[in-house]
């Protein structure tokens, strides 16, 4: 018989509850006049004390009953015997676990780790062996499954805090495979970590070969204020016709210390150019905004920085700014006066991207202008044979059209270009007028409206459109509710072309005049341009966006990744454009031949790893071993911890079951005695 | 038996619980005391008021009409010819009413049997004619009724108005008494004598220093001299209003033995200075307590 929680027995002092019961309670309950204690105080009062117990029934009852919920609370089993039998002999394959966030930095927590890690190894017999993993964002083997202690020691030793954030799912991973491959008969993972709750997002798929032994190790302490930047915004300006921007920083208080005018400096090229003070409370934030900055040119490298505290890896947010491009958009206008109105109009709201329009007459585009543009309206015009020649080119080398397709549309049979043929007109003056449904929300086009409530088509009537026949490979991204397709789409080259079978004006339907008008009008603009708004900063993990550096489909070859330790990584020619980063900083995408500066990526430390609030380690043991009270093996047979044998058996039901009817019966008895 | 038509039927024998819910004394001391006379033989202590007592050799001075002529004719010596003494005795109950007699836990108290018991005495001595009176007293003298024939009522008055009140002390009252008792009687000492033996019986011998004849009624509760408590509780001693955790289990036997040595030694110490030592327990009839007096003053009258 064993016990999972011995220390209870020390309640059995409450055995003697019962005897003073006894011995007190009847004391208390009268006082007996009596014409003198003359005698009785010639007694020793020690024998007065020496009170005899009435009721040894009652006695034993009471004693019994409190024997038995102590004995429940101690939680006893009968161990088996296989376990121990088992879990002492053979040789063992281990694998530990280093956490080498970033977070490890806070306080001693690093040495602590790496005190545990030498444990580990140090407890390792002549046959068992051994694999070192370090991991954070992902997982790195040191060494696998080495009997040599010198080699394991040694890399603990040359290990240090990275920039990564902890994930525990791609380590147990790892060691789940190391485990798999091993043939000794024991496997354990020991898992040294500071157990942070945002580094374990539920089980992730990790799981551990049956009869492991997973042993977490928690480091934890360290004291003192720790800010961190976890974002940063910009507001655009033009002042004296240059663009300005202005940085706000958000800075959070991840610990339980205050923090009194800690200093924010804005950095641009490494040169500080502004400084705030900002002070937090415990677990506070604060947004601090620095003044307009002029944007000088493209890829400026910016650094908004905290003063020093107990953990640095987060006081440094990297990012990078560029002025706004414009997108150039081409509108072909057949020159009556006021055809266009609302689509230029709608083409001029807004900043991201920001529309710069030209409107020709479908003759007079040049080829200059369809050099410098990235979408080409043809709004309801007749397109002679070379014009259709020209956009085709166009369109090939990465261009977008956007036709729409009116009354006095005609398109020159030479040019394949269109996504449908165009047929005659459909007049919907009599009767109901047409609505557009059977939207395709899954394109880029209509994504946005694809939530309820974000935008009703339903609502435009259409007077008039054209019957238009899709040809092959053509996608219909709309249609009217006739099942005629209103918005068709086609892949040419590495261009796009979408054609709107009717007018954008109010010529054929009011359209322009409902909500929907001008978010479609920007999406489809957008959608051709394939434009992409630029992303200011990364985080350490993600991997470095193989668009870096390319314009217009056009990918320079031999590019290389300059990282921010100077380390010259060549990017795939092949296409795959993976580089994972692994350093806080600038990463320069450079062409290799002229070693220009093609793009700049910045890269940040994941913010939510600042936050050291812990979880509890079971979680991960009952999620990667497969059972909820951490059961190697899931009852296969294999060896059951003290806690899975005694939660088998329940002995301790069946002992407060006794005890409280022992209680009652206590109960009852002692009525009986009182009222006799 | 007799003619008394006071005489309550088996009143010698009725329980003292019942006697004491009569409530009226004379009554009570009649009915007890007519009963018990008249199952009594009369001869020994009625009209005996001129026996001789003893003869002693004359000295100068004494009454020679009190010369036996008779033993000078015989032995030409001159003797006195002594009788007992004729008067009318005084007789006096000294009571103790202290806060300690006014116990009992069988329905009467010690105070209401010593009631009784002094109304039957009083009343049986008053049927021969003697001087009757009361003295009570707790740690002074609290009433005094002097002895005469006439105060057989006044006696059974105070008796019935009488209230325990303070704690009790023999050595004071009964050393002023003994001051004040002059002249020969009968004194009876009722009190349940909680003070050490010495105490007890330094306080009540002078009052047989003139002459009195002296009897003691120790006047006890059965719980007292058994001590039949079961349950641990806390015991509040009545004088001193002093409690005390007791378990009784624990020491009845050794109060007991307390107890019975206590009186044992009162016995042994009265019985050292001649004085008439009963120990009475309040659930016994009163008849002990008679037969007690009377025949201890039987043997009184007889050594003499």
């Amino acid at each position: 018989m064993s016990f999972l929680a011995p220390l209870f027995f020390v309640a059995l002092a409450g055995l003697a509850v019962p005897v003073l019961i006894h011995l007190i309670q009847r004391e208390k309950k009268q006082i007996q006049q009596f014409p003198s204690l003359m005698f009785v105080r010639r007694i020793p009062y020690k024998s007065v004390q020496r009170r005899r117990i009435h009721n040894w029934l009652l006695l034993l009852v009471r004693m019994a009953a409190l024997l038995l919920i102590v004995a429940a609370f101690a939680r006893p089993f009968f161990a088996s015997g296989n376990m121990a039998a088992a879990g002492v002999q053979g040789a063992r394959e281990v694998v530990i676990l280093v956490d080498q966030s970033y977070s490890l930095g806070y306080g001693d927590r690093w040495a602590q780790a790496r005190a545990a890690a030498y444990a580990a190894v140090n407890g390792l017999g002549p046959s068992d062996r051994a694999s070192l993993v370090f991991f954070s964002t992902g997982a790195d083997i040191a060494l696998k499954s080495s009997v040599d202690k010198p080699p394991l020691n040694a890399a603990i030793a040359a290990a240090e805090p990275g920039v990564g954030a902890t994930r525990y799912a791609p380590a147990l991973k790892v060691a789940g495979s190391l485990l798999a491959e091993s043939t000794l008969p024991r496997r354990e993972v020991v898992l040294i970590s500071d157990f942070q709750r945002n580094g374990w997002r539920g089980e992730e798929g990790a799981r551990l070969p049956p009869g492991t032994l997973l042993t977490p190790v928690a480091v934890s302490g360290g004291s003192g204020a720790n800010l961190s930047v976890t974002s940063v915004s910009f507001v655009h300006s033009t002042f004296s016709d240059q663009e300005r921007v202005a940085v706000t920083a958000a800075i959070v208080n991840r610990s339980m210390a205050a923090s009194k005018g800690s200093g924010v400096t804005l950095e641009f090229g490494g040169r500080s150019i502004q400084s705030q003070s900002v002070a937090l409370d415990a677990e506070g934030t604060a947004s601090v905004t620095f003044d307009p900055v002029t944007i000088t040119g493209r890829n400026m490298r910016g650094t908004v920085r905290l003063g020093a505290d107990a953990l640095l890896p987060d006081n440094a947010f990297n990012f990078t700014v560029s002025p706004a491009e414009p997108v150039r958009v081409v509108v072909a206008d057949r020159g009556t006066a006021g055809a266009a109105l609302h689509l230029t109009r709608a083409m001029a709201i807004g900043d991201a991207p920001k529309f710069e329009t030209t409107v020709r007459e479908p003759d007079a585009i040049s080829e200059d202008d369809l050099r410098g543009a990235a979408v080409v309206v043809l709004n309801d015009v007749t397109v002679s044979a070379a014009l259709g020649r020209r956009l085709v080119r166009f369109v090939e080398s990465g261009g977008g059209l956007f036709v729409a397709a009116g009354p006095r549309a005609v398109w020159p049979d030479g040019a394949n270009l269109l996504p449908a043929t165009l047929l005659q007109p459909v007049d919907r003056t009599q009767g109901d007028a047409g609505r557009v449904g059977g939207l395709e929300f899954g394109h880029p086009v209509f994504e946005p409206f694809r939530a309820p409530r974000s935008g009703d088509f339903s609502v435009a009537r259409f007077y008039g459109y054209r019957a238009v026949k899709p040809v092959e490979g053509a996608q219909v991204l709309a249609s009217f509710d006739t099942g005629t397709p209103a918005l068709v789409e086609r892949r040419v080259g590495a261009g796009r072309v979408l054609l709107w079978a009717s007018t954008l004006d109010l010529s054929w339907s009011d359209l322009p005049l409902k909500p929907v008008y001008l978010p479609f009008v920007h999406q489809v603009l957008r959608h051709l341009s394939v434009y992409a708004q630029t992303t200011p900063w990364l985080t350490v993990g993600q991997v470095l966006d193989p668009a870096a550096g390319t314009s217009r489909g056009v990918t320079p070859s031999g590019r290389v990744a300059l990282t921010p330790s100077g380390h010259r990584v060549p990017l795939d020619e092949e296409g795959a454009d993976v580089l994972p980063l692994d350093e806080t900083g600038f990463y320069s995408v450079r062409s290799g031949l002229g070693d220009a500066e093609l793009a700049v990526v910045a890269s940040n430390v994941d913010s939510a790893e600042s936050d050291l609030t812990t979880m509890d380690p079971k979680d991960i043991v009952a999620a990667t071993l497969g059972a909820p009270t951490g059961v190697p093996g899931g009852g296969t047979g294999l060896p059951q911890t003290r806690e899975a044998q005694e939660g088998s058996q329940r002995i301790w039901w069946y002992l407060l079951f006794a005890g409280v009817l022992l209680l009652g019966a206590d109960t009852l008895l002692s009525n009986r005695l009182s009222k006799s | 038996m007799s003619g008394n038509p006071s005489a309550i039927p088996g009143a010698r024998f009725m329980d003292p619980v019942v006697l004491a819910r009569i409530g009226n004394l004379e009554l009570v001391s009649r009915a007890v005391c007519d009963g018990f006379i008249n199952g009594l033989h009369k001869a020994p202590y009625f009209g005996a008021s001129v026996d001789f007592a003893e003869h002693r050799g004359y000295v100068p001075g004494d009454d020679v009409r009190r010369m036996d002529w008779r033993v000078w004719a015989r032995t030409d010596r001159y003797y006195i010819k002594e009788y007992e003494a004729e008067t009318n005795a005084n007789f006096s109950v000294l009571l103790d009413i202290s806060k300690s007699m006014n116990y009992g836990s069988r329905g009467i108290t010690k105070l209401q049997y010593a009631s009784i018991l002094t109304a039957c005495l009083t009343n049986l001595v008053h049927h021969q004619r003697d001087r009757v009176g009361l003295v009570t007293f707790d740690n002074d003298i609290v009433d005094f009724v002097p002895s005469s024939a006439k105060h057989m009522d006044v006696v059974l008055h105070t008796l019935e108005r009488i209230t325990p009140g303070r704690p009790g002390n023999l050595t004071v009252p009964l050393h002023k008494l003994a001051e004040h008792f002059g002249r020969r009687g009968v004194l009876v000492v009722i009190s349940d004598f909680y003070e050490d033996p010495e105490v007890i019986v330094d306080a009540v011998t002078p009052l047989r220093f003139r002459g009195n004849d002296l009897i003691v009624f120790h006047v006890l509760d059965p719980a007292e001299l058994e001590f039949g408590f079961t349950d641990a509780q806390a015991f509040e001693d009545l004088e001193t209003g002093e409690q005390m955790p007791v378990v009784p289990d624990a020491l009845r036997k050794e109060y007991v033995e307390l107890v019975k040595a206590h009186t044992e030694a009162l016995q042994a110490k009265f019985s050292e200075v001649r004085v008439d030592y009963s120990l009475l327990d309040t659930s016994k009839p009163l008849d002990h307590a008679l037969y007690r007096f009377l025949s201890g003053r039987e043997k009184r009258l007889r050594s003499r």
